[in-house]
């Protein structure tokens, strides 16, 4: 079981100067405790426009921060949008390569499309494009990063022969994902050969459905390039001794991201077009609704947010269906204080994660 | 949070009356809709809502203009216009402004479902490259627009939300959750051109239809359901929500 850290770095209002490069800076010194404390990813999400959600829009520049100031940790985009109009295919591999070799091979490349009709529309970008576009740009990428020269005449790009330069360090070349919200896009992994990022919480049911299918389908893939068929699903960690207080600090994260992720305008919600299904909120739903299974602190199923045994039990449960690594977010909106969101990767470390290290994941 | 910042003086003023909660449903066969859709720019996202409710980032503005031949309110046209917005983490759209062709259907919407229709004409006609809509207000042109080149969807591919009208209740200043079901059994995407709108006749104040989204077109059968839900106006939804049906 592989464990990693995500950042959305939300930042919330007001937007008083100061306030986002704390953020960025707090991030920055978990990353650092995270690579001591043996995480194996740092990944960083690309979204623009998504006030206090997201002000992550440069992540290629943060993980160049992070890898900067660690050793072993890898660094993943979770994900780069493959869309032309907001990332040339061309840019996306040479910013990967740099940052393959800066790092010293330690670059996940995840890719998506964009779910949202903020960032959508801010880029005057044609919903009914973008899976398209994803999919000329991924098949693309390794030939990119392991031909000499490279040419394409494509639907959504055109470059005559160039030598795409740096080349990555990794050979062939960094590991692909693509990043799963909705139902389906399990698939698209699978057939491609890549690697399936869940980015929003899901149950242990759809998670297990997913997986499964994943893995059926992968054994047929036709490969796009070096083959990751590795499946990792998106979580929240708060950890703490004490049962209620992890209940009640970790809860409050929770509905701070419900709360923000409300606010999106996804893109179904705006343009009425097939090529983007019905998204609900990416945030795990509440526990003790109707239907929703979770315990008695209210804490949603599945979620690493309790005591060190809750957790382990948790991550027993996920690892029993499956998934290769589970990704933590650590906060949201700040709302948890620096130095417990320090304490509770600490603790993680120190009663769970050799709990699976035992088991001989990486 | 950005939540809504609106003067709760003034949002509640001219506010439609409901008498009661009672409110038949309303089903109404066959109505022809056109819906067109633009962000709405020129004010805070957050200032044409009260506090219950939060804005989408950005805001929509929806404008939907409603025909139907036949059914229990008779012919009439009706026009909406709708903003995006939150009731806690729910999609809903706010209704801002209305307009009712047809004074029975004008009458049965306000009082039972708090529509707050003002007597307009109101033209919805279809051409073979076109659909085209419009509104006059006391003999003035408040909206003409037009949806371009409709194109054939599925009608699961078409979304619709709970609208969410302010009127004074019995049990004071709330706002009705209006869970109109549609039924659709023809759509088509389009292309948006607004040629004329008057934010005046629509009472959107300052704001403006700032970027062209969509527009679609399609048949569908409409049910108003009874109000289940009403909250308040000053309290963040999650507070403020109470079951009325």
């Amino acid at each position: 079981m592989r464990f990693g850290i995500f950042y959305e770095l939300s930042v919330p209002r007001p937007f008083a100067p100061g306030v986002e490069r704390a953020v960025y800076e707090n991030a920055l010194e978990q990353v650092r405790l995270a690579d001591e404390l043996g995480f194996d990813t740092v990944w960083a999400v690309e979204h623009h426009f998504l006030e206090e959600y997201s002000h992550c829009s440069a992540p290629e520049l943060f993980l160049t921060a992070c890898a900067m100031q660690t050793k072993q940790i890898r660094v993943g985009h979770g994900a780069v949008v493959c869309v032309p109009k907001m990332n040339h295919p061309v840019r996306i591999a040479e910013r990967a390569a740099v940052l393959d070799i800066l790092s010293g091979g330690r670059l996940e490349l995840g890719t998506a499309r964009s779910s949202t009709w903020t960032e959508l529309a801010g880029f005057e970008i044609d919903p009914d494009t973008t899976k398209q576009t994803w999919d000329e740009t991924i098949r693309a990428l390794p030939r990119m990063w392991t031909e000499e020269r490279f040419s394409w005449q494509g639907a959504s790009f055109s470059v005559p022969e160039r030598a795409i330069l740096p080349k990555p360090v990794q050979t062939p070349h960094p590991p692909l994902w693509v990043t799963v919200t909705s139902p389906g896009t399990e698939l698209d992994a699978a057939e491609r050969g890549i690697g399936c990022l869940g980015v929003a919480a899901a149950s242990f049911k759809e998670q297990e459905r997913r997986t499964a299918e994943y893995r059926r389908r992968i054994e047929s893939c036709t490969p796009i390039g070096a083959v990751n068929s590795q499946v990792a699903t998106l979580n929240f960690l708060y950890c703490h001794e004490d049962p209620a207080q992890a209940a009640s600090t970790g809860l409050a994260m929770l509905g701070l991201f419900g709360q923000s992720n409300a606010q999106l305008l996804f893109t179904r919600e705006a343009y009425p077009t097939r090529a983007y299904g019905s998204l609900a909120n990416l945030a795990p739903a509440p526990a003790r609704r109707e239907g929703s299974p979770g315990d008695a602190s209210g804490v949603p199923e599945g979620m690493a947010i309790g005591d060190p045994d809750r957790i382990v039990r948790a991550i027993k449960e996920w690892e029993s269906i499956g998934v290769d690594g589970v990704n933590f977010l650590l906060n949201a909106m700040e709302v948890i204080p620096q130095e417990k969101v320090l304490a509770s990767l600490r603790l993680f470390a120190r009663e769970v994660m050799p709990v699976f290290r035992k088991k001989g994941g990486a | 949070m950005l939540t809504g910042s609106a003067d709760l003086e003034r949002f509640a003023r001219g506010a439609p009356r409901l008498a009661s909660f009672d409110g038949e449903p309303l089903t109404l066969p066959g109505v022809e809709l056109l819906q067109v859709t633009y962000e709405l720019g020129g004010c805070a996202p957050e200032s044409p809502f009260p506090p219950a409710l939060l804005p989408t980032l950005p805001v929509l503005a929806v404008l939907a203009l409603w025909r139907a031949e036949s059914g229990p309110l008779g012919r009439f046209a009706l026009a909406q216009l709708r903003l995006s917005c939150r009731s806690g983490v729910r999609p809903r759209q706010l209704l801002v402004a209305s307009f009712a062709d047809g004074e029975p259907a004008r009458a049965a919407l306000n009082e039972r479902f708090a529509f707050g229709a003002r007597a307009a004409r109101i033209r919805l006609e279809r051409f073979y490259d076109r659909v085209e809509g419009g509104v006059d207000v006391d003999g003035a042109n408040a909206l003409e627009v037009t949806g371009l080149s409709p194109l054939p969807l599925a009608a699961t591919d078409l979304q619709f939300f709970s609208s969410m009208h302010r009127a004074e209740t019995p049990k004071g200043l709330r706002l009705l959750q209006v869970d109109s079901e549609l039924h659709v059994t023809r759509a088509e995407r389009a292309q948006p051109r607004l040629t004329c709108f008057s934010a005046d006749a629509f009472q959107l104040g300052p704001a403006r239809l700032a970027h062209p989204v969509a527009a679609f077109v399609a048949v569908c059968d409409v049910t108003l359901p009874r109000v289940r839900f009403v909250c308040r106006a000053d309290v963040p939804a999650f507070a403020g929500t109470e079951r009325v049906g």
